[in-house]
């Protein structure tokens, strides 16, 4: 299949596709944890790095097969999910914004200080094995789980929350258990994520996974529309690919991209596709009669 | 926190607002996303074009100019480095293309920013190599982003060569992959020698910049001739770049009273890091590898780096340059209010330089063709220093040039000789 | 050599405190995470070094018109990029808080270029031993000029009108409203008190390490924040506690051998803190309404 992808599209094409998918997949994690179930996370990109790295050292050390070592960083960077979440997403809004904040600078600094990831010279030489035809796989299962997940009983429960924990919580949502598990699958794909994305750039270094990364994450979700896929999918792509398009304004492109983020949230600040799901995008008439707000941002 | 569920009723009550006109903005958005669709692949669409282009570039090595990319930063935290490298490669391009040109083609510098990310680093590199047609990148000046751009370029066949990427595992990478550095594992054994020798240091401070590769590297270096001329390391201390106070890490060599600080980081930090030594009474001077070979360092230490080493592989010293350099460096000063050029810029210099003259030697601007004539490279006298391409394409830079701060400048101390 | 640690952590600790202090009370009016305010700090140094060297100013002046320049900025953002969001959810100024800090971050290269500048000497430091301690003028200054700015601000919310109002707002944001309080008002002033507070952080920071660079926001910034969840974010006497806890505990973590830790010290004490007092060492308690 990469053969007929090459067909088309120049390999420059193919590394800033394969890219965008690969943060797609982080990206509807992060939607699950922040979009869907309203909390806070600002230490997202911990969670790719300990993927990346999970994933990097089994093929490099140990010659594991591609997808078993992608499986395995998106398992143990759920495991640390779990870990974190469980005493953490007691805190409410901000402050498990802020958690999770001083949890993925702890997990950048833990890095640059050990010897098995290469520290500040980086861990080099990992296989180029995540092809357009294997991370387009993994999207379209990822879309296609979320959006079940996202009609499902626990789906709604996730919502539930997000809306008002109180009166969820009095329905009988068992909060703690939902929540870890949100963070879970949240967190486990952002190790799918890292992964992928360790084994396309082939070079992992501390420094590129710092709070600006979890904040462009952030930034993808909330101006695609917090919770919902489609302004997920639209958010990542145009954000993206945005500073590529940006090149032609070469020394003022970031400068641009800025102001383009500080635009695009005063025009529309519930994102571009804010509160909009793939059912209803396709079933359009049930949108005016049914509604149910599923907006509401982190609150 | 005592208002989130106001300001959270008052957002429903918007939103309920907003519904109302949604259909119509709904469609709007959804021939937004459409026309981004057909964006998308509308570039696809010529990018098979371009690629079939490519390929038959490749065979006929047609057009008239010589595409040479640069591969560095221009914002975020490395953009120092890179827009030196930049300057360097720009003069080089004008000094070529002012003679005449190579094989009666005009070399083009084709610049892109990876805003001081690999991520994006790597999406440069691709685009310079498939969109631009690069026969060959310079850069980066880093060794992280140069290690995660050199698989790119080796799997295309186009020459990378690094002009400032001085870790280990770099050339290791193929045999596209070059660097015109002065190796460290080559400069920091020699100078170690002369420091114990000639100036008779016995007990030393060791300072890393923890996030900085090319420190951490150097240190390495730096303990194992240490170790192997019997110095004694009496304390060490980490920094990382980008750190502004360093009183805890001063006040706690001073105690150890050492006879000299090997700062192994860049010369921002180095020159503060005096500032705080001498500010708390330390007299010992410092010693350091090209990273520090800067103005900035005086800039930032003043006073306080008066009699500071650094070694390197390239002095702006116009007294004792030869004509090639001496030439360079007025060139700069020329173009640069009167400021003097820095390893980077030197280097970035000799990187194009060094590709025109393979390309020159080899008659062909197809990287297959040149990238042998670059290997051969022996004795090439650039504006750095004198370069030889080892088998493995590890370069010898010689000789080592020890370099004192005085007067607010640096000014040659000694010679070391590479064997 | 304790004592000479805990006095660098203090002056290190004091300007964290300036710039925690714009933090916690945009906050504590909006809810907003002003994530531009780093970027206000290395505008502010900036404005300091260019009164310096374009026009020869002193100490007095320089501090004086980086503070203006700044307060003029932070009114400026706050008008542009987040008063039409102050009815959207969250998470929408956040996001135009970011990218306000990206577009000053690269502004400032494309100005400035990326090399750190130099901020050229305006006090002839000296150093004065303190029976074990040495302290020089340049700490002294900044220790000085810090108390003198939070002393000054303490004043103002306590005793003068506006001050008052920032309180009553940030008490209850609609209460206060009803009450007849100029809310927009508030919250420019508050935008322009705090930008102040860090421009002249910007500004003694740069004195005191001798450098500004257009990156310099962004860890300051960040530690900085900590600092103010330290303290209890939303509270003023919080964020020059939590300044000062973090100054300190950060050059000791350094002096006691975890150098390579420095950055996560902050962090770590930042999770431990929250996990036992939630709402920061000085917070109160949220009230959860049903």
């Amino acid at each position: 299949m990469d053969s007929i992808f090459s067909m088309f599209l120049n390999d420059y094409y193919i590394q800033v596709l394969t890219m965008l998918g690969i943060y797609l997949i982080g990206a509807l994690g992060l939607n699950l944890i922040t979009g869907v179930t309203g909390q806070l996370s600002f230490g997202h990109a911990a969670f790719l790095s300990i993927g990346a790295y999970t994933s990097a050292i089994l093929s490099l050390k140990l010659h594991i097969p591609f997808a078993l070592a992608i499986l395995a960083g998106g398992l143990m960077a759920g495991l640390w999910g779990v870990l974190l979440g469980y005493p953490t997403l007691r805190l409410t809004g901000d402050y498990l914004g802020i958690a999770t904040l001083g949890f993925g600078e702890i997990v950048r600094v833990v890095f640059l200080n050990m010897s098995i990831t290469g520290g500040a010279l980086g861990l080099a030489g990992i296989p180029r094995s995540a092809t357009l035809t294997a991370v387009l796989f993994v999207v379209i299962l990822t879309v296609w789980a979320m959006v079940r997940l996202e009609n499902s009983r626990f789906g709604r429960s996730l919502v539930a929350i997000r809306e008002d924990e109180i009166a969820a919580e009095a329905m009988g949502v068992n909060i703690t258990t939902t929540k870890i598990a949100a963070f879970a699958i949240g967190t486990f794909l952002a190790g799918i994520s890292g992964g992928l994305y360790a084994h396309l750039i082939q070079y992992l270094n501390p420094s590129d996974f710092g709070f600006i990364k979890s904040f462009e994450f952030l930034t993808f979700i909330v101006l695609g529309g917090l919770g919902s896929i489609p302004g997920v999918i639209l958010g990542t792509s145009v954000l993206t690919l945005a500073p590529e398009f940006l090149r032609f304004i070469a020394d003022y492109r970031m400068m641009v991209y800025g102001l383009l983020m500080v635009l695009m949230m005063i025009v529309r600040p519930r994102g571009l596709l804010g509160g909009v799901q793939l059912s209803r995008l396709f079933a359009k008439k049930k949108v005016q009669q049914t509604g149910t707000s599923a907006c509401g941002g982190a609150n | 926190m005592y208002l989130s569920s106001n300001i959270n009723q008052l957002g429903k009550i918007e939103w309920r607002q907003s519904r109302e006109m949604k259909s119509g903005k709904l469609w709007k958005l959804l021939s937004l996303m459409v026309i981004t669709a057909m964006l998308l692949t509308g570039c696809s669409g010529g990018g098979g074009e371009e690629k079939k282009a490519a390929e038959g570039d490749k065979a006929a090595a047609g057009g008239d100019t010589i595409k040479i990319g640069f591969l560095g930063a221009k914002t975020g935290g490395h953009a120092a480095y890179g827009v030196e490298t930049l300057k360097g490669m720009q003069m080089a391009a004008k000094d070529i293309n002012d003679a005449g040109g190579i094989l009666g083609k005009k070399i083009e510098i084709v610049e892109e920013d990876h805003g001081s990310k690999v991520s994006e680093g790597t999406n440069v590199t691709q685009k310079l190599i498939t969109r631009d047609k690069v026969v060959a990148i310079v850069g980066d000046p880093t060794t992280g982003i140069t290690k995660a751009a050199a698989p790119i370029a080796q799997q295309n066949k186009v020459v990378l060569l690094s002009a400032g990427a001085v870790g280990t595992g770099v050339v290791e990478i193929g045999d596209y992959i070059f660097r015109d550095t002065l190796l460290d594992a080559v400069a920091a054994p020699a100078v170690t020698k002369y420091l114990g020798e000639k100036l008779g240091w016995k007990k030393v401070a060791v300072i890393t910049s923890m996030n900085n590769d090319y420190s951490v590297g150097l240190t390495k270096l730096f303990k194992e001739a240490l170790a192997a001329n019997k110095m004694e390391i009496v304390a060490e201390q980490s920094i990382q770049d980008g750190d502004q106070n360093f009183a805890a890490q001063v006040t706690a060599i001073k105690g150890k009273n050492p006879d000299g600080i090997i700062f192994t980081g860049y010369y921002t930090e180095g020159g503060l890091f005096m500032k705080e030594a001498r500010k708390q009474g330390m007299k010992a001077v410092m010693v350091g590898g090209d990273g520090l070979l800067s103005d900035v360092l005086m800039k930032m230490g003043g006073e306080a780096v008066e009699g500071s080493m650094v070694y390197c592989g390239f002095a702006a010293d116009e007294a004792k340059a030869g004509e090639k350099t001496k030439k360079f460096i007025e060139a700069y000063k020329a173009g640069n209010n009167g400021a003097l050029p820095d390893m980077f810029s030197a280097q970035g210099y000799d990187a194009v330089m060094l590709i025109a003259d393979a390309i020159k030697a080899a008659g062909s601007d197809v990287p297959e063709k040149f990238r042998a004539e670059l290997a051969k490279t022996k004795d090439w006298i650039g504006v750095s220093g004198t370069i030889t391409f080892q088998e493995n394409r590890e370069p010898i830079k010689s000789p080592v040039y020890l370099l004192e701060v005085k007067g607010g400048k640096f000014a040659v101390k000694d010679t070391v000789d590479v064997k | 050599m304790l004592s000479q640690q805990i006095l660098n952590g203090i002056t290190l600790g004091a300007t964290y405190a300036l710039i925690a202090l714009g933090y916690t009370m945009v906050y504590g009016i909006i809810q907003l995470i002003n994530f531009a305010h780093g970027e206000i700090y290395m505008v502010g140094a900036f404005v300091g070094v260019l009164m310096v060297t374009v026009f020869q100013q002193g100490l007095l002046v320089s501090l004086g018109a980086a503070m203006l320049a700044c307060m003029i900025m932070g009114v400026t953002i706050e008008r542009i990029a987040y008063r039409p969001l102050r009815r959207s959810t969250r998470l929408a100024p956040l996001i135009s808080a970011i990218g306000v800090s990206i577009f000053l971050q690269t502004l400032m290269t494309k100005i400035k270029g990326p090399q750190p500048v130099a901020f050229p000497p305006v006090i002839n430091d000296a150093l004065y031993k303190m029976g074990p301690v040495e302290i020089s003028k340049v700490q002294i200054i900044i220790l000085i000029v810090a108390s003198l700015l939070m002393a000054a601000l303490h004043f103002i919310v306590k005793h003068v009108k506006i001050g008052k109002a920032m309180r009553a707002a940030s008490e209850d944001y609609d209460t206060a409203a009803l009450m007849g309080i100029n809310v927009n008002q508030v919250i420019s002033f508050t935008f322009a008190i705090g930008s102040a507070l860090a421009a002249a952080g910007g500004v003694l920071v740069g004195i005191y390490f001798n450098s500004v660079s257009p990156f310099m926001g962004v860890t300051a910034g960040l530690k900085a924040f900590c600092a103010a969840v330290l303290g209890g974010i939303g509270s003023i006497p919080g964020a020059m506690l939590g300044g000062l806890f973090l100054g300190v505990a950060e050059t000791l973590g350094i002096a006691g051998g975890f150098d390579l830790y420095k950055d996560a010290i902050a962090f770590t004490l930042l999770i431990i803190v929250l996990l036992f007092r939630p709402t920061g060492l000085l917070g109160r308690p949220i009230q959860r309404k049903v």
